[in-house]
């Protein structure tokens, strides 16, 4: 209710410049590569670095002044590449990857305060694609609490359905699992539906 | 320090008429010590989403090279128009459900569902 009432306000008193659109998800879902596939296209220059081992995105990422157009249409948005959201962190995780004990340990700090901070920015978002892992099982305690929290402030939500190139991929298990949102399948890192992404965020936002 | 090994994981089961007299910072606090001294809670009640980030924070700023976090799963309150209603009325959230939780060292989540939930505790 709140929400919807700071949303009357702002349409009232102020026109927003810039749609803060944040990219929420667990750890390794390509959320990082889905804010890189976005910003090369509309900006010409990528967001951050991708990685196998977890938590590689530790602070809140941003681009500026992100044109997007499709079908005629067009919105200027600030990108936002957020922190994996996990309930866990261990240091032991990133050793096994191959990084030493004491950087192991710094990055798993990092880690914790990259969670808490995206955490916080839930607030602050205008609207947020949430990004799951289509050949991972999708109805978690994370996604669940990323959803609930954004529901509650009624801030516009796309679920999207990543890494359908894989062979075990079962996006429309996500679907399934949260059929009230906005739902769209890609590939970010093949490239693979991207348009249709675009015109969701655009119709959505 | 190295921890002191258990035989077997302590669950400990906490009803919704003990939880009602608690405000949520005592139950963050309540989980977190349980979980941190390795034991399985169940409470008998759900958590808010606002409240599960709240639990997610709480955890993530406790994280160290000793606890590694949490593993909590649970049944959320279904709650219709009507239960809604009377939580504004009264000012009275419901909290039906179910809520379990411990140190993701000992706890682990096999898979999890709207309505059915398996998990692991695992003993070293």
């Amino acid at each position: 209710m709140f929400g919807k009432l700071k949303k009357f306000l702002t349409g009232l008193f102020g026109k927003k410049d810039q749609i803060k659109l944040g990219i929420y998800g667990p750890p390794n879902t390509g959320k990082t590569t889905l804010a890189n596939r976005i910003s090369k296209e509309f900006t010409g220059e990528e967001l951050g670095s991708v990685s196998e081992v977890p938590h590689e995105t530790r602070e809140v990422k941003k681009k500026e002044k992100v044109s997007m157009q499709s079908d005629g249409k067009e919105i200027s948005m600030n990108l936002l590449d957020m922190p994996g959201i996990s309930t866990k962190v261990d240091y032991k995780e990133f050793v096994e990857h191959g990084i030493d004990e004491e950087e192991a340990k710094v990055r798993s700090k990092e880690a914790t305060k990259g969670v808490v901070e995206a955490i916080k920015w839930l607030d602050k978002v205008d609207a947020v694609m949430v990004v799951f892992d289509s050949a991972e099982d999708p109805y978690t305690q994370v996604n669940v609490t990323i959803l609930g929290n954004l529901e509650a402030k009624d801030i516009p939500i796309i679920l999207v359905a990543n890494k359908i190139d894989l062979d075990d991929s079962e996006p429309e298990s996500i679907k399934d699992a949260f059929p009230q949102y906005n739902f769209a399948k890609i590939s970010a890192k093949e490239n693979e539906n991207m348009g249709e992404l675009y015109k969701k965020i655009i119709e959505c936002v | 320090m190295a921890k002191k090994k258990k035989n077997g994981v302590k669950i400990e089961f906490l009803s919704q008429v003990r939880l009602q007299k608690k405000a949520f910072e005592e139950k963050l606090n309540l989980i977190m010590d349980s979980v941190k001294d390795e034991n399985i809670l169940v409470l008998e009640e759900a958590l808010s989403a606002e409240e599960k980030a709240q639990l997610i924070e709480k955890s993530m700023e406790e994280c160290d090279e000793d606890f590694p976090g949490i593993e909590f799963s649970g049944f959320d309150s279904r709650e219709n128009l009507l239960d809604r209603v009377i939580a504004g009325l009264t000012g009275r959230e419901r909290k039906d459900g179910l809520l379990i939780v411990g140190s993701s060292d000992i706890m682990e989540k096999v898979k999890e569902d709207k309505d059915a939930i398996s998990m692991i505790a695992k003993l070293e």
